[in-house]
C-alpha cells in the first residue's frame, strides 16, 4: 500500500496528458496501459500464460490461469505538441491500471480491474508580460472502470473458454480557468473597475454510466497449442458526465451553478487476435480492435470560442507484436529468464482525423524465485493531426510494472 | 528495495523530462487560440440608464441598545435619545442613615465624551453649548433583603433588560432642570436628581434595585457621554447625614433607547448613528431588457436549472441623483453610505455588505463618490455582489433590492486608500471620524428621480456571437 501511494503521490506533482480531445473525453488508455501488454505493441490479447492475467478487452484469457496474479501499471510520459513550426512540450505521470486476477481450478476465475480508461489532464501557468495577461488553466478529468471479470474453460472442450466483464463507470472532471481582465473593450476611464479582478471559470462534474449499473464486455478464447485466438465484443453505452458550470471570485464566493448534462454515446467495440507460438517460448501476435462511432462527443465546452462537438471517427487499433517468453527454471541463466517483447500499432482515434504510430519494446525482468516479475516497456511513436486545431504529438513513454504470480490457494504437489 | 526502485525511477524520470520538454508562452498562446480557449476575460461596460425605484422604505429598530462604551442622550434630527441607568447595590447602614436624614439629595454625574468635543473635527464656533434643559427622570425601584437579591439582577442578561425595557413604567417620576454649560474641556455635568426618588429610596431597608431614566424631550440637541463600561463611568451619589456622609454608586450597565419623531410617513429619512436603513427596490424589467439588446441572448436565462452564468458582474455601480439640502448635519463633514444588497446564501436571502472598490482618479480629483453632505449632485454607490446575485438567479422573477445607511463622517473625502492608516512620516491619518455624526438625510427626492445603473461584465461568449 506504501508502495501505492508513494507512487500516487508522484503522479499528483505534475501532469499533462495528450492535448488531443482535452475537451471531450481526453486520452483513452490502450487496453488499460497494461506495461507487459504495451511492450508488444498493445498486441497479446489471445497470448495465455501464468504471467498474462487480465486483459481488458479479452476477459475468457483468464480462465486458462493457474495462479493468483496481482498487477500495477506505471506510465510515464513525455511529449511534444507541434503547430505552425512552434513545440510545446508537456509530460504526464499516471497509474493506468491495476489487476488482481485469482484462478479457482475448475470453477473458472475471478477478477478485477481498476482502470483509467479516459484522462484529460492539463495543467499549465501562462505569463504574457506585454498583454499583461496572467492565466491559468487547469483540466483534470478521469473516467474510472472498476472492472470485476470471471472466465470459465468449457467442460467438455477444455481448449474454448468463455469470460465476461463488468465495467463500472466512475470518476470526476474539473476544468478551471483562473482568468485575469482583458479591457480592450473599455474605455481608460472605466478600466479601474477589474484592474485586479481575476475570475476563475469553474466547471466539474462526475461521469457515470446512463441508466446502468455497468456495461459489459463479452469473450470467446480458444487455447491451441501452436495458434491460439480470442473474440470479444463490449456493448455500446452511454457516458454520463454532469457539469456544474460557475464563475468564482474566490473560493468562497461563487455564483449558484448553471448544471447541465453531457452525453457520450460510446459505440460497441469488437476485438480479436491471434497468437501464434513456435519454438516453445516465441510468439508472434496480432490484435484488432475496431469501434465505429456514429455520433460526434459533445464537448465540456462552455462558450469561448470552444467548439461544442469533437467531430469522431472510427476508432481502430491494430498491433503486431513479438514475444520471447523468459525461462521459468531458476537455475538457467539470468538473461535467458527475461521476458523479450516488441511491437507496433497503429492506432486511430476516436477523434476524427487523428492517427497515431506507436512502436514498444519491452522486458520483463523475474525477481528472485518466487514470482515476482518488474515489466519495462520503452515507447514512442506520433499522432498525425489533419484539423484546423489540434496539434501533432510526438511522445516518449515509459512504462513500470509490478507483477506479482502466486500460488495461493494451491496445494504442494 | 523494489519499493525505493521504484521512488527512485520515477523521480529522475519527471526530472529528465523537465529538462527534455519545456513550455514557452508564446506557443502555449498559440495553442490557446488553436483550440480557442481564451487567455483572459472579455470585459464589457454597460449603463442602463433611467432606473425607476419601485419601491423605497425605511427601517429604524428602536430596540434599546447598550450604551456602556459611548452614551448620546438628548433630541436631535427628529430622534429623541433616553438613557437608562441599571444600579443595585446592598447597604443596611447606608439605608439607615438615608431613613434618618432630612437632608438627603442625590445627583448623577455624566462625564462628557471630551474626545469628541475637544476633537479639531468637532466645529469650535458651536461651543460653549448652553441650553436650559427640563429633565424628565423616571425610576423603577425594588427592595430586597439578602445579596442573593443583588446577584439576581446581575443574572439578568443584558437582552432580558433591554426587552423590559421597552415596555417602560415608572413606579415614580419627577421633573427637575437643569442649565447646561458645556466647553471643550469640561469633564463632567452634575445633575441633581429629585427628592421624590431621594424619598422613596428610604423605605429600603437593606438592598436596592434601581433603574433611573432620564429625558430631555424639548432639549435642542443631544449631548454625548462615557457610559458604564468606561473609565468615566457615570457616578449616582446620595448625601445622607451630612455632606461628608455620602454614597457612590456606578451603573453597572445602561442603555440608550431611541424614540422616532418624524412625521413624515412617506418620505425615506436616514439618521446617523442609530443604523437605521433605506431598503431600496427596483425591477428587474429595464436591467434585463438592456442586457438582452446588449448581448443578442435571452434574459433571463431558463435553460437547466435557470442558473445564469453565461457571464459574471465584476463591477455594478448604481448612481442616484443628489440634493442635499433637505438634511442636517452636526459636524459638517460628508458622510459615508454604507451599501448592502440581498443576495442568496445556502437557500436563504441574506443580507450581504457590498465592497467598495476605489476608481482613484476619480477620488484624486473630486473625491468618493459615496457620501453625502459633500460637493457635487449624485451619489454613487457599488452594488457588484447583489448585481451578480440578480443575473445569477433572474430566472425565479427577482427584483434587485438593495440596502443603504449612514456611515461615519468622512474626514478626508479626497483620500484614496479609504481606511485610517500611518503615512511615511509616521503620521496616523485619519480617513474616518471615529464617532457617529447624529445627522438627518431626507433621500425622498433622491429615490424619485431616474438612477443609473453601470455594469462591468465579464463574459464567457466567444468572438463569433
Amino acid at each position: 500500500m506504501k508502495k501505492i501511494l508513494s507512487l500516487l503521490l508522484v503522479a499528483a506533482v505534475c501532469a499533462s496528458a495528450s492535448m488531443i480531445g482535452l475537451d471531450a473525453l481526453g486520452e483513452e488508455q490502450t487496453l488499460g496501459g497494461m506495461t507487459s501488454t504495451a511492450g508488444r505493441g498493445f498486441a497479446g490479447g489471445a497470448k495465455t500464460g501464468d504471467a498474462e492475467g487480465l486483459s481488458l478487452s479479452n476477459p475468457a484469457r483468464a480462465a486458462f490461469d493457474t495462479k493468483v496474479v496481482f498487477n500495477l501499471n506505471f506510465l510515464i510520459e513525455m511529449m511534444a505538441a507541434e503547430r505552425h513550426g512552434q513545440y510545446f512540450g508537456t509530460r504526464n505521470v499516471s497509474l493506468p491500471s491495476f489487476n488482481l486476477s485469482f484462478p479457482m481450478g475448475s470453477f473458472g476465475t475471478m477478477g478485477v480491474s481498476l482502470w483509467q480508461s479516459y484522462a484529460s489532464v492539463f495543467r499549465e501557468e501562462f505569463q504574457d508580460s506585454i498583454k499583461a495577461v496572467n492565466a491559468k488553466m487547469e483540466y483534470q478529468s478521469s473516467v474510472y472502470e472498476i472492472v470485476p471479470s470471471y472466465s470459465v474453460r468449457l467442460p467438455v472442450i477444455r481448449n474454448v473458454s468463455l469470460g465476461a466483464s463488468a465495467h463500472i463507470v466512475m470518476g470526476n472532471s474539473i476544468r478551471s480557468l483562473t482568468l485575469g481582465p482583458d479591457n480592450s473593450e473599455v474605455s481608460d476611464d472605466d478600466a479601474w473597475a477589474t484592474n485586479k479582478a481575476k475570475i476563475t471559470d469553474y466547471v466539474s462534474g462526475t461521469w457515470e454510466l446512463k441508466n446502468h449499473p455497468a456495461y459489459y464486455t463479452f469473450a470467446l478464447q480458444y487455447r491451441g497449442r501452436m495458434a491460439s485466438y480470442f473474440f470479444s465484443y463490449t456493448m455500446p453505452h452511454t457516458l454520463l458526465n454532469d457539469l456544474n458550470y460557475n464563475f468564482r471570485f474566490s473560493e468562497i464566493d461563487t455564483l449558484e451553478p448553471n448544471r447541465h448534462e453531457r452525453e457520450i454515446k460510446i459505440p460497441a467495440t469488437l476485438a480479436t487476435g491471434i497468437n501464434l507460438r513456435f519454438k516453445k517460448r516465441n510468439n508472434v501476435m496480432m490484435d484488432l480492435q475496431w469501434r465505429a462511432w456514429d455520433e460526434d462527443v459533445k464537448n465540456i465546452g462552455g462558450s469561448y470560442s470552444l467548439d461544442d462537438i469533437t467531430e469522431t471517427g472510427d476508432d481502430i487499433l491494430a498491433s503486431i507484436g513479438f514475444q520471447r517468453d523468459g525461462s521459468s527454471l531458476y537455475y538457467d541463466p539470468y538473461w535467458d529468464r527475461i521476458t523479450y517483447r516488441v511491437g507496433a500499432w497503429f492506432k486511430q482515434w476516436y477523434v476524427k482525423n487523428v492517427d497515431e504510430f506507436g512502436g514498444s519494446l519491452g522486458a520483463g525482468f523475474p525477481l528472485g524465485r518466487k514470482g515476482t516479475i518488474i515489466d519495462f516497456a520503452l515507447q514512442g511513436g506520433k499522432r498525425f493531426v489533419d484539423d484546423d486545431h489540434n496539434w501533432e504529438e510526438t511522445f516518449v513513454g515509459i512504462r513500470l510494472g509490478l507483477m506479482g504470480i502466486g500460488n495461493w490457494g494451491q496445494s504442494r504437489r | 528495495m523494489k519499493k525505493r526502485h521504484f521512488v527512485l525511477l520515477s523521480c529522475l524520470a519527471v526530472l529528465l523530462s523537465s529538462c527534455i520538454f519545456d513550455t514557452d508562452d508564446s506557443t502555449l498562446s498559440r495553442w490557446l487560440s488553436d483550440q480557442g480557449l481564451p487567455d483572459s476575460y472579455k470585459v464589457q461596460t454597460l449603463s442602463v440608464e433611467n432606473l425607476n425605484v419601485l419601491s423605497a422604505e425605511t427601517f429604524l429598530d428602536t430596540t434599546p441598545r447598550s450604551a456602556n462604551d459611548r452614551a448620546i442622550w438628548g433630541h436631535q434630527a427628529n430622534l429623541l435619545h433616553d438613557l437608562v441607568f441599571d444600579f443595585a447595590f446592598i447597604d443596611s447602614a447606608f439605608f439607615a442613615d438615608l431613613k434618618k436624614s432630612d437632608s438627603a439629595r442625590a445627583l448623577i454625574a455624566l462625564y462628557n465624551l471630551r474626545p469628541f468635543y475637544s476633537s479639531k473635527n468637532y466645529p469650535s464656533d458651536s461651543l460653549p453649548l448652553k441650553e436650559d434643559l427640563d429633565i424628565k427622570v423616571s425610576w423603577k425601584l425594588d427592595a430586597g433583603s439578602k445579596k442573593a437579591f443583588v446577584d439576581s439582577i446581575g443574572d439578568i442578561t443584558d437582552s432580558a433588560w433591554y426587552a423590559d425595557l421597552t415596555g417602560w413604567e415608572a413606579d415614580g417620576s419627577a421633573d427637575t432642570s437643569y442649565s447646561l454649560s458645556l466647553k471643550a474641556k469640561d469633564t463632567l455635568v452634575k445633575l441633581d436628581l429629585p427628592n421624590a426618588l431621594v424619598e422613596s429610596m428610604k423605605d429600603i431597608k437593606k438592598a436596592c434595585h434601581l433603574q433611573l431614566r432620564l429625558s430631555i424631550p424639548e432639549a435642542a440637541r443631544a449631548y454625548r457621554f462615557y457610559g458604564a463600561e468606561t473609565d468615566y463611568s457615570p457616578i449616582f451619589q446620595v448625601r445622607t447625614l451630612s455632606d461628608t456622609n455620602f454614597k457612590s454608586m456606578y451603573p453597572f450597565r445602561m442603555a440608550g433607547l431611541v424614540s422616532n419623531e418624524e412625521t413624515c410617513s412617506d418620505c425615506q429619512v436616514l439618521h446617523g448613528g442609530v443604523m437605521d436603513s433605506l431598503v431600496v427596490e427596483f425591477s428587474s424589467k429595464e436591467v434585463l431588457a438592456a442586457l438582452e439588446e446588449f448581448y443578442g441572448d435571452d434574459f433571463p436565462y431558463v435553460i437547466g436549472d435557470s442558473n445564469d452564468v453565461r457571464q459574471a458582474v465584476v463591477l455594478a455601480q448604481m448612481t442616484f441623483a443628489r440634493d442635499d439640502s433637505e438634511g442636517f448635519s452636526e459636524l459638517g463633514k460628508p458622510i459615508q453610505v454604507v451599501v448592502g444588497s440581498f443576495v442568496d446564501s445556502a437557500d436563504a436571502v441574506v443580507r450581504k455588505m457590498e465592497a467598495y472598490d476605489v476608481n482613484r482618479k476619480l477620488v484624486d480629483s473630486v473625491g468618493h463618490p459615496n457620501m453625502v453632505f459633500y460637493d457635487g449632485d449624485s451619489l454613487s454607490l457599488q452594488v457588484t455582489y447583489g448585481l451578480r446575485d440578480f443575473l445569477n438567479k433572474a430566472s425565479d422573477g427577482r427584483t434587485f433590492k438593495m440596502m443603504m445607511r449612514l456611515g461615519y463622517p468622512v474626514l478626508a473625502p479626497m483620500d484614496s486608500l479609504y481606511t485610517n492608516y500611518i503615512n511615511d512620516k509616521g503620521d496616523s491619518i485619519y480617513v474616518f471620524f471615529s464617532h457617529f455624526d447624529y445627522a438627518r438625510y431626507d433621500f425622498t427626492s433622491m429615490m424619485k428621480s431616474p438612477v443609473t445603473l453601470k455594469l462591468w461584465l465579464a463574459t464567457k461568449r466567444g468572438d463569433e456571437e
